[in-house]
């Protein structure tokens, strides 16, 4: 008798990883908040040191259907337009 | 595939070690009963079950069938399995939150109309227990197709804390013909003659017990405090829960004339919690303050998610609330089932 192999591998995808920020001075921070509790208490207090420290701004907090959800389309291309770039956070 | 040979009780053996197991012996598969298997779904290998994008996972229907022999399945059970399947890969059940979660939620199916009857699901007498080989191996096949061709293995990308025994198995059959109301599938658009599966997540089961109440009110109201205790996930929002009811409960409630909209308006009324309640259990932050006592948050928002079906025996003063993810996270998914593969 033989062995069957009941399992999948996963289909492989390449990320790009976005080119990394050389300087913070002034820059539009767009957060994406994913729902769970508290999360979007940390993202608040991050863009307010965010713009204390560098001043930045924040160009517009999100909200994610849930933490398993994708980002809705639309609000990715508006975050996409409005920043610089973005912040994704999870409380809980 | 391997290409060793393997004595019966060394492959059983072997599909331990390599991981493939739900902790159970397995029934190691052959090409017979591959092919076999695949052709009670009248599928072939190479077919697309479904698949979950944000895994990358495909789900392929030779691996499908490979677990639903190791499962246990009889070919014939197999279009129930991929309904099922189908169920857990589409969008709006979302199936990464509740198949990782902390929560550790047993994928509760539900079979309705003909088909279930034929293939011998159980909907009666200890329904949610041991006893009936679809019941068990349908279930099982499936948490098997998450494990393997879904990755979701414990410790990995199931994080459950404690899980439950459903996780297993959980697959049981409506109770139409005692039913009294119209049965699941049909409220969700099928005709009565169609067969379809019900996908639902949830992470506990508690059995609801009142042998006096010879009236909805009374009884309905050991069912709201059920589903507002404080421990309940979501009491806070998006709440949605399923509630099975059974033997002389469900008599009870046929012979009241009361509608299936009037049981849930009624738990939707009554499941509810004062501010002070959820602040002194810590399920809202903050100091109790003036109000707090006599302001009420209610278990559920809308009457829809509360999911009401019925199956168990006709004896007996027990039924169940099966508390689920919340409507934001995940939601039951209904899948007919496509039985090209010929009778039964």
């Amino acid at each position: 008798m033989k062995l069957f192999d009941p399992t999948s591998t996963p289909r492989e995808r390449a990320i790009t990883l976005a080119p990394r920020l050389r300087d913070l001075r002034g820059l539009r921070v767009g957060l994406v908040e994913n729902t769970k509790f508290n999360s979007d208490v940390i993202l608040a207090k991050l863009g307010e040191r965010l713009a204390r420290q560098h001043g930045m701004t924040v160009s517009r907090m999100i909200r994610k259907r849930s933490p398993s959800h994708a980002v809705a389309e639309e609000a990715a291309d508006e975050l996409r337009r409005i920043s610089d770039f973005v912040v994704s956070g999870v409380g809980d | 595939m391997g290409s060793v040979d393997y004595d019966p009780e060394e492959l059983i053996e072997a599909y331990f070690e390599r991981g493939w197991s739900d902790g159970l012996p397995v029934v190691p598969p052959t090409e017979k009963s591959i092919a076999a298997m695949l052709a009670g779904a009248g599928l072939r290998g190479d077919e697309t079950i479904g698949e979950v994008v944000e895994r990358g996972v495909i789900v392929s229907a030779e691996k499908l069938a490979i677990n639903a022999v190791m499962a246990g399945c009889r070919p014939e059970y197999l279009p129930v399995v991929v309904a099922a399947v189908r169920g857990l890969c589409h969008p709006h059940f979302a199936y990464h939150g509740p198949a990782s979660s902390t929560g550790g939620s047993a994928m509760v199916l539900i079979v309705n109309g003909p088909l279930a009857g034929r293939l011998g699901v159980n909907s009666g007498n200890n329904a949610f227990g041991q006893g009936a080989r679809a019941n068990a191996t349908i279930g099982r096949a499936v948490r098997l197709v998450m494990m393997n061709v879904m990755n979701t293995r414990p410790s990995f990308l199931d994080r459950a804390t404690l899980g439950t025994p459903g996780k297993y198995s959980f697959c049981f059959a409506e109770n139409e013909s005692e039913h009294p109301w119209e049965p699941l599938h049909v409220e969700r658009g099928y005709r009565p003659e169609q067969s379809a599966v019900t996908v639902y997540a949830s992470n506990s089961l508690c059995q609801v017990y009142n042998q006096l109440a010879a009236a909805p009110e009374p009884l309905l109201r050991c069912f709201a405090d059920v589903l507002c205790n404080l421990g309940t996930p979501n009491l806070r929002g998006f709440n949605q829960s399923l509630v099975v009811f059974a033997g002389e409960h469900a008599d009870t409630l046929r012979r009241s004339g009361w509608s299936k909209q009037d049981v849930r308006r009624f738990l939707l009324e009554h499941a509810r919690r004062t501010v002070a309640d959820l602040k002194r259990a810590g399920r809202r932050p903050g100091e109790i303050e003036p109000g707090d006592e006599t302001t009420w948050k209610h278990a559920f928002e809308r009457l829809e998610d509360i999911l009401i079906v019925c199956a168990g025996g006709q004896a007996g003063s027990w039924s169940a609330c099966l508390p689920g993810w919340g409507n934001k996270w995940t939601r039951s998914v209904t899948i007919p089932i496509d039985t090209r593969g010929g009778p039964p």
